[in-house]
């Protein structure tokens, strides 16, 4: 037999079932009913067969069996279809929703095409600056119990807000008496580097001196062997070496057999112990490899010299505000023993995940916010673009109305619409994301830890998916309400001409004015930014950078056994550098100024007990200041007259000079710092220089002779009469020519190292204009859309103005000001959210204020310049109307 | 009745059904009595039990309820066989016959097991 009707219960139901509702409602009295026909059909026959009445009605239900039961069975069967049928007819209604709003979309694809392009920039943007703060800021460090993992400074005063690294006597004592700790790493980073010879050519790698307790603190499995322990970082063992992970696969090709046996690290050997995991590396600069840092008795009386690195494990159990104040105690209690040591007794504390990404996270949180309010601005336009259509669309959702869609209907299928077109934005976004990490991976600073982790993973796919979500209400949900509100007897009346009734639209007035205010914040943010970095590029250093080369020379102390032997090679290996053609000076320094900063010390004049001023301290060639182009105010640098064992002298810069003694008597007088125990005589004044970056203001310096104060790693600063990279393979040959063992470490120019840090602010201003570009295309889009709508609206109007001998400039001016009275309320709320949002980037600026009115004055009129713009094309169409064609129309 | 001709009811009662409305729309009551009426009333089926069957197999898409009108001129609700249940009649009858043929086959045997 044919079935009635092609329904098998697998494809959709028929639409027509729905309706079946209306006689179908009470599944329970189906029941009753259906039973009921059953036994009294049973009972007619049996009466038929002669039974009486009663004896076949009885007959009937004793047949039956348990009435009630299945009656009770029937009710839980029936009301499990009822559930099923709901569910079905649901998603059913969500699948007819979904087809309808293809269809429609499919039918605009202009509009479709520009929203779904719209959106893809937008929530890609977000979820490519997403990927990287996942990867960056959200990530908990490798270590295990990286939660309670404290990086330490000792406090010195507000003058010092980050704190000063830790002598090695104050490290001591805290391993000895602060029980609420595990364990304290200890480590010098950045400054140490070794030639790596034997395999392949000689190279100078990075090489972190940790204490044995830095594998305990900071612990991550190793690769294979294993970590050095406490027994190898004792004065007169063998030297031990753990390789990292890209060092290992780089110059050893990833053997395991490596383990146990030695290189060959400046001129000693080294037994491997064991590759670290490649976890450790969280930026390109990381160690190369890790050597013991061994701590002599000697080392542990010093509580002056602020070198050392500190992390600190807190004991399982023990909250972390107890294990400080008891390392506070600790600390007071050195700061009575040591009272004049650079250290005011208290502890500078914040989690090593804070320490590591702190500086970076005020970075990304700008650029989030910044996005955000892209993908803001960008939600707002399609807002206005649907509402623009949903107006032209109102004699449809009214004849909706009328056959029986309710107003949630409506609005839910304009917003099955609405996140359809976010969907698509959402997915083609996934792209946007990728590119878009990608280039920030590539281009990022790389002092961003962990950046090169970020990619577009599962959580960036949920972050996209939620974003899409969202956006899609965000711009959805107005429209719909709005379009779902309307009075359909009157809008059915109307005439053909729907956009009569369409003029009133201070809704989307308001939403232009909203738009432009934060393109306005993302303007005045980014021009802030731009001011900055350039400001911050325009900061004199105190020197001349241009033309100079600078690289590391490192003695091995096995070749290199006395001071006397280290000097005489520096002097040997200035003289043939000098000699080189086309170098004009050159010169060493234990530390190049900005390329390798770092506070570490104090100064004082002698015979005064307190006042020290903090202030780097140096040793340097006599050449250095002439090389580096410092000028020289008083007196004179060092000559070979300042020889090792005599007097010891001192250079010092201006500002140290007049804090201790005023310019011009400085010459001559002796003061104290870190160098020799006796006190040193100023010999000469210099400028002052900004010696730990552009940013950071003017840091006092203390130049002993290297001659007098040696030490084996030394920095080679070469200045030209040529430009110095045609120099670098000449001045490589002449070290070599003394040394063949001895590599340049990092060679590159002074500039490059200038670049270096002023990387960070540019890329991060260069990122916030290009947000800012994309606002502002946005919000004028947005003008001109609303305004072009105007227009259109009112041509009649203009028709009959013109006809009546208004002027074409009038019309002109008429157009131009209801565009521009939006722009300029949107200038004016922007103002005002600016002056609160450019407050969060306060810290961010350089040499300008976060309401610097010359930045706001610019985005303002660059905002409205623009906006000016974009109404002139509606406004001129305004004036091409024909009287005579417009008014038939 | 015994226990395990109940069992096998329960366990061929939906055969039985689809394999009534093969013939065509048939109201709860019509099944009852065309079952009895075909097995003899063998199966000495205690009538109710056919319709929580019929509404399962109504939840599972295989047979389809609708209201109708008897010649009798009452309302009834009549049941009919969706394509799904049509397939699904076909298979069980196969494995039913497949079964009862090699369970014949065991029966019948004249070999003595090694």
């Amino acid at each position: 037999m044919q079935p009635l009707e092609p329904n098998d219960g697998q494809t959709r139901p028929p639409a027509w079932r729905r309706y079946l509702r209306f006689w179908r409602s009470a599944p329970r009295a189906d029941v009753a009913e259906e039973l009921q026909f059953h036994l009294d059909s049973a009972a007619a026959e049996y009466v038929a067969a002669g039974m009486s009445r009663e004896a076949a009605q009885a007959e009937a239900t004793r047949r039956f069996g348990d009435v009630s039961a299945i009656t009770r069975t029937l009710y839980t069967l029936s009301e499990e279809r009822e559930r099923a049928m709901q569910l079905r007819d649901w998603v059913d209604t969500v699948r007819q929703d979904v087809r309808v709003a293809f269809r429609r979309l499919r039918q605009s694809p202009g509009f479709t095409a520009v929203v779904i392009f719209t959106l893809a920039l937008g929530i890609g943007a977000n979820s490519a600056i997403f990927s990287v703060v996942h990867a960056v800021l959200l990530e908990p460090l490798p270590y295990r119990n990286a939660e309670r993992l404290l990086n330490l400074r000792e406090g010195n005063g507000p003058d010092v807000p980050g704190g000063m690294f830790v002598t090695f006597g104050n490290y001591g004592a805290w391993t000895q008496e602060a029980r609420s700790f595990e364990a304290f790493a200890g480590y010098f980073t950045g400054a140490s580097s070794l030639a790596l010879t034997g395999v392949g050519e000689p190279q100078q790698i990075r090489v972190t001196r940790a204490t044995a307790s830095y594998w305990k603190a900071m612990y991550i499995p190793p690769v294979v062997g294993r970590y050095f322990d406490p027994a190898d970082d004792k004065v007169g063992t063998p030297k031990v070496v753990v390789l990292s992970h890209a060092l290992w696969q780089s110059a050893f090709g990833g053997d395991s057999g490596i383990v146990g046996k030695s290189i060959t690290l400046g001129a000693d050997a080294y037994v491997v112990r064991g590759v670290a995991s490649p976890r450790y590396a969280l930026t390109p600069q990381a160690a190369a490899a890790w050597v013991p840092l061994v701590i002599t008795p000697e080392m542990l009386s010093d509580h002056s010299d602020h070198e050392l690195n500190v992390v600190g494990l807190v004991r399982a159990g023990v909250p972390i505000h107890s294990a400080l104040a008891e390392l506070t105690r600790v600390q007071q209690d050195l700061h009575r023993r040591y009272p004049n040591a650079s250290f005011d007794g208290t502890i500078v504390a914040t989690s090593l995940l804070d320490a590591l990404v702190g500086p970076a996270s005020r970075l990304l949180k700008i650029l989030f916010g910044a996005v955000a309010v892209v993908l803001l601005i960008a939600c707002v336009n399609i807002a206005n673009l649907l509402l623009a259509r949903a107006a032209a669309r109102r004699k449809e959702i009214a004849v909706r109305g009328a056959l029986g869609a309710g107003r949630g209907r409506i609005v839910a299928q304009l917003l099955v619409e609405s996140l359809l077109l976010a969907g698509a934005g959402a997915g083609v976004g996934l792209g946007v994301a990728a590119l878009g990490t990608r280039f920030l991976v590539h281009n990022g600073p790389q002092s961003l830890p962990r950046l090169r982790d970020a990619s577009v993973d599962g959580t960036v796919l949920l972050f996209t998916i939620g974003v899409g979500l969202v956006s899609g209400v965000a711009f959805g949900l107005l429209p719909a309400l709005r379009a779902s509100r309307l009075n359909l007897q009157s809008t059915l009346r109307e005439s053909g001409r729907t956009d009569a009734a369409a003029a009133r639209q201070p809704l989307r007035a308001a939403l232009v004015v909203m738009q432009v205010s934060l393109a306005l914040v993302l303007l005045v943010g980014a021009g802030l930014l731009v001011r900055s970095a350039m400001l911050l590029q325009r900061v004199p250093p105190g020197f001349d950078p241009s033309n100079v080369f600078v690289g590391g020379l490192a003695l091995p102390n096995a070749r290199y056994s006395t001071d006397t032997a280290a000097a005489a090679r520096f002097d040997e290996i200035l003289r043939a550098v000098s000699a080189v053609p086309g170098v004009k000076s050159a010169a060493v320094v234990n530390r190049i100024a900005i390329g390798a900063g770092g506070a570490d010390c104090s100064a004082r004049a002698e015979g005064t007990a307190g006042n020290s001023i903090g202030a780097d301290m140096r040793t340097a060639s006599s050449a250095y200041f002439m090389t580096l182009g410092i000028p020289m105010v008083f007196g004179r640098s060092f000559t070979a007259a300042d020889r090792a064992g005599g007097p010891p002298v001192v250079v010092i810069n201006r500002r140290l000079a007049r804090a201790l003694f005023g310019v011009e008597n400085a010459v001559g007088k002796r003061i104290l710092s870190c160098g020799p125990t006796e006190p040193a005589e100023v010999v000469g004044v210099t400028g002052d220089i900004h010696a730990n970056g552009l940013a950071s203001g003017v840091r006092d310096q203390v130049y002993y002779a290297s001659t007098q104060v040696v030490q084996r790693g030394m920095t080679l600063v070469v200045r030209g009469a040529v430009p110095v990279t045609t120099l670098a393979p000449s001045i490589r040959q002449a070290v070599n020519a003394l040394d063949p063992l001895l590599p340049i470490g990092s060679p590159r120019t002074m500039e490059e190292i200038i670049r270096q840090t002023l990387a960070t602010p540019r890329f991060q201003s260069g990122l916030l204009a290009v947000l800012s570009a994309a606002g502002l295309l946005l919000a004028v889009i947005g003008i001109y859309g609303v305004i072009a709508i105007l227009v259109v609206q009112r041509t009649q109007e203009f028709a009959v103005r013109m006809a009546l001998g208004a002027h074409r400039s009038q019309v002109l001016v008429l157009v131009m000001r209801e565009g521009m009275a939006l722009a300029l309320l949107g200038i004016a709320a922007g103002v005002v959210a600016s002056i609160f949002a450019t407050r969060l980037m306060e810290e961010m600026l350089f040499g300008v204020e976060s309401r610097d009115p010359l930045t706001f004055a610019a985005a303002a009129l660059l905002l409205a310049a623009t906006a000016l713009a974009s109404n002139l094309v509606p406004a001129w169409r305004a004036t091409r109307v024909d009287p005579l064609v417009a008014m038939r129309a | 009745m015994a226990e395990s001709s109940v069992d096998l009811l329960h366990g061929s009662l939906g055969v039985l059904v689809l394999k009534t409305l093969s013939w065509g729309p048939m109201h709860g009551f019509g099944i009852a009595r065309w079952i009895q009426r075909v097995t003899d009333d063998a199966l000495q089926l205690e009538e109710g039990s056919l319709y929580p069957a019929l509404y399962r197999m109504e939840n599972r898409g295989w047979i389809k309820a609708e209201w109708g009108v008897t010649e009798n001129n009452r309302r009834a609700k009549y049941y009919r066989l969706t394509p799904a249940g049509r397939r699904q009649l076909a298979e069980e009858a196969e494995s039913f016959l497949r079964y009862s043929s090699i369970m014949t086959k065991v029966i019948r045997a004249t070999e003595q097991p090694v």
